[in-house]
């Protein structure tokens, strides 16, 4: 069995959490002004008085596991969204997830997905400015996603409010003999690079247009299918 | 006295609504852990770091 990440957000967010809840009601049950006369506490290789031993066990409570918690959970959230599962989470995404997956769909994301172009997280190779590589706008963005969607301001079908990165497409494509034998590519090198034009104005629509995921239009039942 | 009483009640949700997140991770629990459970540790710990430092200064340490 492979011990990957999620494993140990599991095992260390578990202990943090369920550590830090009962150190807080251990601590919240603290008369601090009648330890004074309380027998000294052992702490494993140690003994404290009893009022130094409450002091540490709430700047454990309140401070240091809080830290912990905040950190696992923080990482499990940038690493979350590397998972197309993560992605599809949000109903928002499906049908740019079953188009993806869709072996008769003709679109970038389509064609990079059955020609196993990109082997895993095939999200996040193309939309890689959300991870904990990603500029802070991309993240604020990312933030603004997640309230708009749990507060249901948004409506369907959604539209990208920033233009995409073609770094993120050239981080693969840059360098490689077909990429470099394209004469187009070289003439637009500069426009490419910084975003005047974007790889999809010759390389056709990324995911289903948005006609197609409005509510009502002929394709979008089968593109909001639950994930599986 | 119980000197951390909402201290302790704050961080106490605060990691209830963490560990959801961490064991069901979804867009829901996503939210509640950025938008309360942090704001809710924060607090917890700037309050207690104040009546550390006004606990100190009561005892003329800083």
């Amino acid at each position: 069995m492979s011990f990957d990440y999620i494993h140990l957000v599991y095992l260390f967010g578990t202990l943090f959490c369920v550590l830090g809840i009962l150190l807080c009601i251990r601590t919240a049950r603290t008369r601090f002004g009648k330890l004074e006369d309380a027998p000294p506490v052992s702490l494993w290789i140690t003994r404290l008085p009893a009022e130094s031993a409450a002091k540490l066990i709430a700047f454990v409570a309140l401070i240091v596991l809080p830290a912990g918690a905040v950190f696992i959970a923080n990482y499990h959230t940038f690493e979350g969204v590397h998972e197309v599962r993560g992605c599809a989470s949000c109903h928002v995404m499906r049908p740019m997830v079953n188009d993806m997956q869709d072996p008769n769909s003709g679109t970038l994301a389509a064609r990079h997905y059955k020609n196993k172009w990109i082997a895993e997280n095939q999200c996040y190779h193309c939309h890689s400015d959300y991870g904990f590589s990603g500029n802070m706008e991309a993240k604020m963005t990312g933030f603004r996603h997640l309230a708009r969607y749990t507060t249901h301001s948004y409506e369907e079908p959604i539209t990208a409010r920033v233009r995409f990165n073609n770094q993120n497409c050239l981080n693969c494509h840059q360098g490689t003999l077909k990429f470099e034998a394209v004469q187009s590519h070289h003439t637009a090198g500069a426009r490419l690079a910084s975003n005047e034009m974007i790889c999809l104005n010759c390389h056709g629509q990324a995911h289903p247009t948005s006609i197609q995921r409005t509510p009502g239009s002929p394709d979008y039942a089968r593109l909001m299918e639950p994930f599986r | 006295m119980r000197l951390l009483h909402w201290e302790c009640g704050c961080a106490f949700i605060a990691f209830v609504m963490t560990l959801a997140f961490v064991l069901f991770p979804g867009p829901y629990e996503m939210a509640v852990f950025t938008f309360l459970a942090q704001p809710l540790f924060a607090i917890a710990a700037v309050s207690y770091l104040w009546k550390v430092f006004v606990d100190l200064r009561s005892r003329k340490l800083v």
